[in-house]
């Protein structure tokens, strides 16, 4: 019982653990220096994401609140690579920060959230883990803490999360008045269609569409993503969207099963708006980070597509997607966080001969980038087109059609930011930056990640696998 | 009609004049105690349904703490200084338009609704019982509730950053 309890939460207990060794490190008197702070944290954060890696089981705990299964370990791994990542590329910044030790204690307890999102069987679980995993990041939202925008990000992030929660939970009060369960396992035989049931549907895939940002729910997303520092952007792109996207995936497949004519109708519109919506804003944008935003808006639209295949080919596509976008994001994101903390230049603009100075920066910022558009060689190619693939099998050509214009818009703003680095002219370019040792390592294994994950095709069959 | 069908429409009619009310009134003062209103009335439901325990918490938390919190911002802020913002009347139409369209999505939904499973819940159910309540939060809902501790700590960890800048 106790082994069974161990094993089956090991990557929950793990993270907890480091949770409260970071309480006690900061209860205690002892001074230390963010350096070794750091370094120690990193090491931390890596032993948890290799300890994920072995004797995974399978199984559920606590009378079927938790369950966990060879998917949801795999997709537990991806997002502690991710924190891993993000957390090397913050470390110039973190090295100044005076509260570097409640930033880690927030960022893994959103985390754990997210874990515990992916692995509840139970609507309240569920709406507690989803609080957690955002709660903690509003309070993220506001690290610069001398900047106004700051403040104004994290007011903004508590503001629509907590509407949108409101939404969730009125959802979910809905279906427990016609279902009268809230568990996961039990819920598909009590849906009937019935319209009190399609109504908190909707609102319920309204919370969610706040959380990944699809177009109509998207308002909050280019405020928040430019006034938060730039670890916090990242984090909440990649990670916090990777999570709501795995956890949309299952609950719709698995649990609003009987519902799926309603939903694919709901998300062929939402992705539609959310391709067009966020492609034709992001093409305006001169701010680097608003810019991504947007960018990673247009990419959720291109995930919707993937989810509405209703298949085993739409969950794996998913999740190499969420895997490849990861990757892709974060070396980008990597970049901007070096020129961002060395002298302070956010604008697209400032970018303009940046391969003068500094071509290494701008060789990863140009693989990302391609790999965001989805161009051969890299690994985004192959993330979109399983998930165009995916999306086919249910024959609306109309969606694919579309998605494939976006595509070519996309790529259109991606090549305006490499035209800018490679061959604009600029009085006063970015200065060399000298790139330490824990970004340089985040960079080389995002861009060899994308790189391979391009070639070798294995990892998606590895997924395959995993469902079946 | 029996008292409990008497007290329900007493209650839920007293519900709805003071959450109207809370948002006619011009001044937030007012609005805050109109506030309190609709939480007793909440309450008196709660009690209906034989929930003791959630009517008390209710009473304590919203009419309590979370009235104070709001009365001391409303204190704190200079009232007179902030104007009330002239929305223009395309947007007061709309409002109007995507409120009514809520209403009558809510009211055509739930008229259809089949509610037996949740009657069988709640009539003469004792569920709200403290006895009950806390039996069922420690056994079955045990996990949630470990959860919410961690997300209190975490809460608490934010707002103290944020307040210490």
């Amino acid at each position: 019982m106790l082994t069974d309890f161990l094993l089956l939460m090991k990557q929950e207990l793990l993270l907890v653990a480091i949770i409260f060794i970071l309480v006690f490190i900061k209860l205690g008197s002892k001074e230390r220096s963010n350096e070794s702070l750091l370094n120690a944290i990193n090491i931390l954060l890596l032993i948890n994401l290799i300890a994920g890696i072995f004797n995974s089981q399978t199984g559920t705990l606590f009378g079927d609140m938790f369950n966990t299964n060879q998917l949801f370990i795999f997709e537990k791994n991806i997002l502690n690579f991710g924190v891993l990542i993000i957390s090397l590329q913050s470390y110039d910044w973190l090295k100044k920060h005076k509260h570097l030790i409640e930033f880690y204690l927030l960022l893994l307890s959103a985390l754990l959230g997210m874990f515990l999102m992916l692995s509840s069987n139970n609507l309240l679980m569920f709406y507690l883990a989803l609080e957690l995993s955002t709660i903690p990041i509003a309070a993220l939202c506001n690290f610069d803490l001398e900047k106004r925008k700051s403040s104004e990000a994290a007011f903004k992030m508590i503001i629509s999360s907590a509407f949108s929660s409101g939404l969730l939970l009125l959802g979910i009060s809905f279906f427990y008045g016609t279902t009268g369960t809230l568990n996961f396992a039990e819920i598909p035989a009590t849906l009937n269609g019935n319209a009190l049931q399609i109504f908190s549907f909707v609102l319920l895939i309204a919370g969610f569409g706040f959380k990944i940002s699809a177009v109509p729910f998207h308002l909050w997303t280019a405020d928040v993503y430019e006034g938060s520092p730039i670890s916090v952007t990242s984090f909440l792109s990649v990670i916090s969207k990777g999570a709501v996207v795995f956890v949309l995936v299952s609950v719709l497949y698995k649990v609003f099963e009987p519902l799926s004519e309603y939903w694919y109708t709901i998300l062929f519109l939402l992705s539609l708006l959310t391709m067009i919506i966020g492609n034709l804003f992001a093409l305006r944008q001169q701010n680097m980070k608003r810019f991504l935003a947007f960018s990673s808006i247009a990419q959720v639209g291109f995930i919707l597509i993937g989810i509405s295949g209703q298949s085993l080919e739409g969950t794996a596509s998913v999740v190499f997607f969420i895997l490849i976008y990861i990757l892709s994001n974060l070396a980008a994101f990597g970049v901007i966080n070096l020129v961002s903390s060395k002298c302070d230049k956010e604008s697209i603009g400032d970018y303009k001969g940046f391969y003068k100075s500094n071509p290494q920066l701008t060789w990863v910022l140009t693989i990302a980038l391609f790999s965001l558009a989805g161009i051969p060689p890299t690994a985004g190619f192959f993330g979109k087109f399983f998930l165009l693939m995916a999306g086919a099998a249910k024959n609306n050509y109309l969606l694919i059609t579309v998605a494939a214009l976006n595509m070519v818009i996309a790529l259109y703003y991606y090549l305006r930011v490499i035209k800018a680095m490679f061959m604009d002219a600029n009085e006063n370019p970015i200065e060399k930056i000298k790139i330490p040792f824990q970004p340089k390592l985040a960079m080389i294994i995002c861009v060899a990640g994308i790189i391979i994950l391009g070639i070798y095709s294995n990892c998606y069959q590895y997924i395959f696998s995993l469902i079946k | 009609m029996g008292v409990t069908a008497i007290l329900f429409w007493i209650l839920s009619s007293l519900a709805l004049l003071s959450a109207i009310m809370i948002v006619v009134s011009k001044n937030p003062v007012h609005s805050v105690l109109w506030l309190i209103l609709v939480f007793f009335a909440i309450s008196g439901h709660y009690l209906l349904l034989n929930a003791q325990f959630l009517a008390i918490v209710n009473i304590i938390v919203y009419a309590g703490a979370i009235m104070v919190l709001f009365l001391y911002v409303l204190m704190l802020i200079d009232l007179k200084k902030i104007v009330d913002p002239q929305r223009s009347l395309w947007i007061k139409l709309v409002g109007v338009a995507t409120g009514c369209c809520l209403l009558l999505v809510l009211i055509a939904a739930l008229s259809k609704a089949d509610q037996t499973t949740a009657l069988t819940q709640t009539i003469g159910g004792n569920i709200g019982l403290v006895e009950n309540l806390g039996k069922i939060l420690f056994s079955e809902y045990l996990v949630p509730f470990e959860i919410s501790s961690i997300l209190f700590l975490s809460a608490m960890v934010g707002a103290v950053v944020i307040g210490k800048k």
